[in-house]
């Protein structure tokens, strides 16, 4: 997915730095506390190895105990952005999701299977296991829990997963993630809708040819192809149950029925949350998550540079705060990461997004592929680095996979730019001439934030040096992907970033290179329609070995990469977050692609 | 003085029916469709056009308009969200929260802010001007209005970041800024906000040093207070007795002014401290083209101007005699 969220609210994101989202299975090889980036390789290359699904043993709980945590006390959250939504169904962006890590369950989820964050299964957390299927993937059996409830007590039964799958068709259901509907209703894009258009509100409910639930314990997902996915998609939040008894639908938004170790005592948009103990969670049903905490003060409207500020000062109340969702800011990173008494204190880790430059294939001067491997080898990569705060924030990358997805390889880089991220013009000129493009315009379009305004411009020098003409035309923050979206854009290249929806390039390479899912307003934003690349997406769809389809979309993302040039990769994200000195269990999850909130305790 | 407030309240019920027609029509020229940002990344065109029309996009814009109208007056049961009793904004599209409702749980920090604020910067801004005037020519007089004049080419973003600084987070003299609730623990709230109201003071207290100033010089000048002193009156009776009541008109003209524009958000103060008051939420009716919330917040603040206004006309009769004549 975008890296700024729901579609056509990720302008707005980015434009306050990127409120990044993360999915589920956006897994983010983190360093532990304070790492140096050998390290956070490390972590990276253990994260690409599959994440195995896990069985009824795995799946029971308690979770393990943090080693030296321990119960009560009161820690606040400083957040940039407030939650829009809290209906599981509506949850696809970072900061709502990590939230609902304490708030929901679902049918499945990430057990850390390692204290620092980086090992995990996926296991059963309100089914007594990951799923288990008979034909390949195509029908996905899941037996819920004993003792699971939600927060007023009534138990969770199998009809309560009903409803929450049959809500998700629901025309008000329009920010979650879709892919769980699409295969139900066998159809790309968002014609799933017409399976059941009003959801479960007017009678109609999913036959048993899609949907079973025989008795008040089973689920049985058929369909029609075979999906192996399923149990990682299931573990997002934006599949958690929803009670059945308790739906508002519209309202269920600000006020949910819980089912995680802890409940909503108060939310004002804008200004707070506090999050208070779920007494009917019962973590012996639970082999995910812990609750040390007593309380979870969350404030919003707290700029990164102000967080960073306080968190660093470690005063007074600060000292029990925790940045979630909230990075270090790039004026202060270098001061963190450099100061020994920090070290503790901080972790840093791999995000799932990857920045792009996309090259337009609509416009005929760019279907010319040796304009297109001017373009990759002039393109300064070390501009987008420096614009989000250096080597700390962005790694220089060699693919659209990133090091947290299965199927990432760290020798591949075609353009050479890991020996030379500053781009080579010199390269790139001499394929020009060759071409008889020496001097072509080039219509460079850039997000007008901070970020944007810093690398379009060393960009557009490093293209110019090469012998393009290059027209850098500014984009408001707000609509920069709502116009780069549009089939009639007149951008030759931009940027755009996307990360995983869990560790695998099928989250990746369909949504954004499917030929025939170009669109106003899709994600093929490069509009590529290569023949060889959407026979193969329908290929490694059908592979059910996790393994084998991880090494075949890595080949198709390189082939897409070096052959077609229809992308240049630009960055592959980082994140530096800190803590107050009385937080103990500070763990970058790979998974979360941040700071664990599960895991926290005062100490 | 009835009749006069009665029609200066009717000017400004006409003032914010105008206003709100250029802000819908305003909205309506940008770029963006509220329904395809609600609409998310599953949109379909069925679903679009479904959006258009739960959020009443498809009428024309009077239409609109005239449903707006309704609902402000007469509110409306016909929200999915529930009922919107009048004076009903509608609902935001972004939250799905009562615009109304939002408003009024922003108010306080905005009111919180803006009260604080204005004290300080009264009593500083006045302070000095007046000291100025008593002192004028002096070293005083000089430093005072030199400092005035440094503090007033400062802007809050540069300010309100230092004093967090050296402040906060540097000597730890003081906490974060945060606003606390006044009913809830009236220390934390004084506390909580005593940085934004210097910040906040500093930066307008410089203008009315000057002004204050300028016009108790000017005051000072006139007859009738030099008859005043020649009948042999004290010049500290005649200082306040005198010149003071008359150079405050200026002086409470743009003090209605500020206190109008701040209540209706103080928008880089809010932001460079954390506080979600009315001006940030204004920057983010913008930022998610969110038209009931813009339409609510702009009238808001509209109307806190206007009344301001209204306050300080009726305060020119109060302070002024010959006005209430006229």
């Amino acid at each position: 997915m975008s890296r700024s969220g729901r579609r056509h609210l990720h302008a707005a994101a980015s434009v306050l730095a990127a409120a990044a989202l993360v999915l589920t299975g956006c897994s983010s090889g983190g360093s532990k506390t304070g790492g140096d980036d050998k390290e956070q390789r490390q972590n990276a290359e253990r994260q690409k190895a599959l994440i195995k699904f896990g069985d009824a043993a795995a799946s029971k709980g308690p979770a393990a105990e943090v080693p030296g945590a321990k119960p009560g006390g009161t820690v606040s959250v400083p957040a940039r952005d407030s939650y829009a939504h809290l209906d599981p169904a509506q949850i696809y962006v970072f900061n709502e999701m990590q939230v609902a890590l304490l708030l929901h369950r679902g049918l499945t989820g990430y057990k850390a299977t390692s204290d620092d964050g980086s090992k995990h299964e996926i296991v059963g957390d309100l089914a007594t296991d990951s799923g288990t299927t008979s034909d390949g993937g195509k029908t996905w059996k899941f037996t819920l829990k004993d003792g699971i409830t939600f927060q007023d007590g009534s138990a969770i039964t199998s009809k309560d997963i009903r409803h929450s799958v049959e809500r998700l068709f629901a025309p008000f259901i329009n920010q979650g993630p879709p892919y769980l509907q699409q295969w139900l209703a066998d159809t790309p894009g968002t014609d799933y809708r017409k399976l059941l258009p009003d959801g479960p509100f007017k009678g109609k409910h999913l036959p048993d040819t899609i949907l079973q639930t025989p008795d008040e314990k089973t689920v049985v997902f058929k369909f029609k192809k075979p999906h192996p996915d399923l149990p990682y998609a299931l573990a997002m939040p934006g599949y958690a149950v929803v009670s059945q008894k308790g739906d508002t639908k519209e309202k269920y938004d600000k006020a949910p029925v819980t089912t995680g170790p802890y409940k909503i005592q108060s939310f004002r948009s804008g200004k707070s949350m506090v999050l208070v103990k779920n007494t009917n969670w019962d973590p012996a049903t639970d082999p995910i998550r812990h609750r040390y905490v007593d309380r979870f003060n969350i404030t919003f409207n707290q700029q990164y540079e102000d967080s960073t500020k306080a968190l660093i000062a470690d005063t007074g109340a600060d000292r029990t705060a925790v940045s979630w969702q909230n990075s270090v800011d790039a004026g202060n990173l270098s001061k963190v990461l450099n100061d020994p008494g920090m070290k503790s204190r901080t972790v840093i880790g791999y995000q799932p997004y990857v920045g792009q430059m996309n090259i337009n294939l609509s416009h005929k001067a760019m279907q010319d592929k040796k304009v297109r491997e001017a373009i990759a080898y002039a393109l300064p990569t070390s501009a987008f680095q420096r614009a989000y705060g250096g080597s700390a924030a962005m790694e220089t990358p060699g693919g659209i996979i990133s090091p947290t997805v299965s199927g990432y390889d760290p020798s591949f880089d075609p353009w050479g730019k890991k020996k030379n991220p500053g781009g080579d013009p010199a390269k790139a000129k001499k394929l020009l001439q060759e071409a008889g493009k020496v001097g072509m315009k080039l219509t460079f379009g850039y997000i007008n934030s901070q970020e944007g305004q810093a690398y379009s411009t060393a960009m557009a020098a490093g293209l110019k040096k090469a012998g393009f003409d290059v027209q850098r035309q500014e984009v408001p923050a707000e609509t920069y992907y709502d116009q780069v979206s549009k089939l009639d854009n007149n951008f030759d290249i931009f940027n755009t970033n996307w990360g995983a929806d869990w560790p695998s390039a099928s989250t990746v390479i369909p949504p954004c290179f499917d030929g025939r899912a170009i669109a106003d307003g899709a994600q093929n934003y490069s509009q590529v329609n290569d023949p060889k690349v959407n026979s193969e997406i329908d290929r490694i769809n059908r592979v059910t070995d996790p393994a084998e389809a991880a090494a075949e979309w890595g080949k198709l993302g390189e082939y897409l990469v070096k052959d077609v040039i229809n992308v240049v990769p630009t960055g592959y994200f980082k994140q530096t977050q800190i803590a107050g000195s009385r937080i103990g269990g500070l763990v970058y999850d790979d998974v979360i692609g941040g700071v664990d909130p599960r895991r926290l305790y005062v100490k | 003085m009835l009749r006069f407030l009665l029609r200066r309240s009717l000017g400004a019920v006409v003032i914010l029916f105008l206003l709100s027609i250029v802000a819908f029509l305003l909205f309506f020229g940008m770029p963006r469709d509220p329904a395809l940002l609600m609409c998310g990344k599953t949109c379909t065109p069925a679903n679009l056009e479904n959006l258009h029309h739960v959020l009443g996009l498809d009428k024309s814009i009077p239409e609109q308009y005239g449903i707006f109208l309704h609902n402000l007056v007469l509110g409306s049961d016909g929200f999915a969200q529930g009922p919107c009793p009048a004076p009903c904004f509608g609902y935001s599209y972004h939250t799905n929260e009562q615009v109304w409702g939002t408003l009024m749980d922003r108010l306080p920090i905005t009111v919180s802010l803006t009260l604080g604020g204005a004290v300080c910067f009264l009593v500083i801004g006045l302070g000095t001007g007046l000291i100025a005037a008593w002192k004028r020519g002096t070293l005083v007089d000089k430093t005072f209005t030199a400092g005035a004049m440094v503090i007033s080419s400062m802007q809050i973003y540069f300010l309100g970041p230092l004093a967090l600084a050296v402040l906060v987070y540097q000597t730890h003299l003081f906490e974060k800024p945060a606003y606390h609730e006044f009913t809830a623990d009236p220390a934390t709230w004084f506390t909580g906000l005593i940085i934004p109201w210097v910040v906040l003071s500093t930066i307008f207290a410089s203008q009315y040093t000057r002004m204050a100033r300028s016009s108790m010089i000017e005051q000072l000048q006139e007859e009738h207070v030099r008859t005043a002193r020649a009948k042999g009156m004290s010049r500290r009776y005649v200082f306040f007795r005198y010149a003071w009541r008359g150079s405050l008109i200026p002086i409470v003209t743009i003090f209605g002014i500020d206190l109008g524009s701040l209540l209706g958000g103080a928008i880089i103060t809010e932001y460079t401290f954390g506080l979600p008051g009315l001006g940030r939420l204004a920057v983010e009716s913008v930022f998610f083209s969110d038209l009931p919330l813009l339409l609510g917040v702009m009238l808001f603040s509209a109307t806190m101007i206007l009344l301001c206004n209204i306050v300080v006309d009726a305060a020119y009769a109060y302070i002024d005699p010959r006005v209430r004549l006229a």
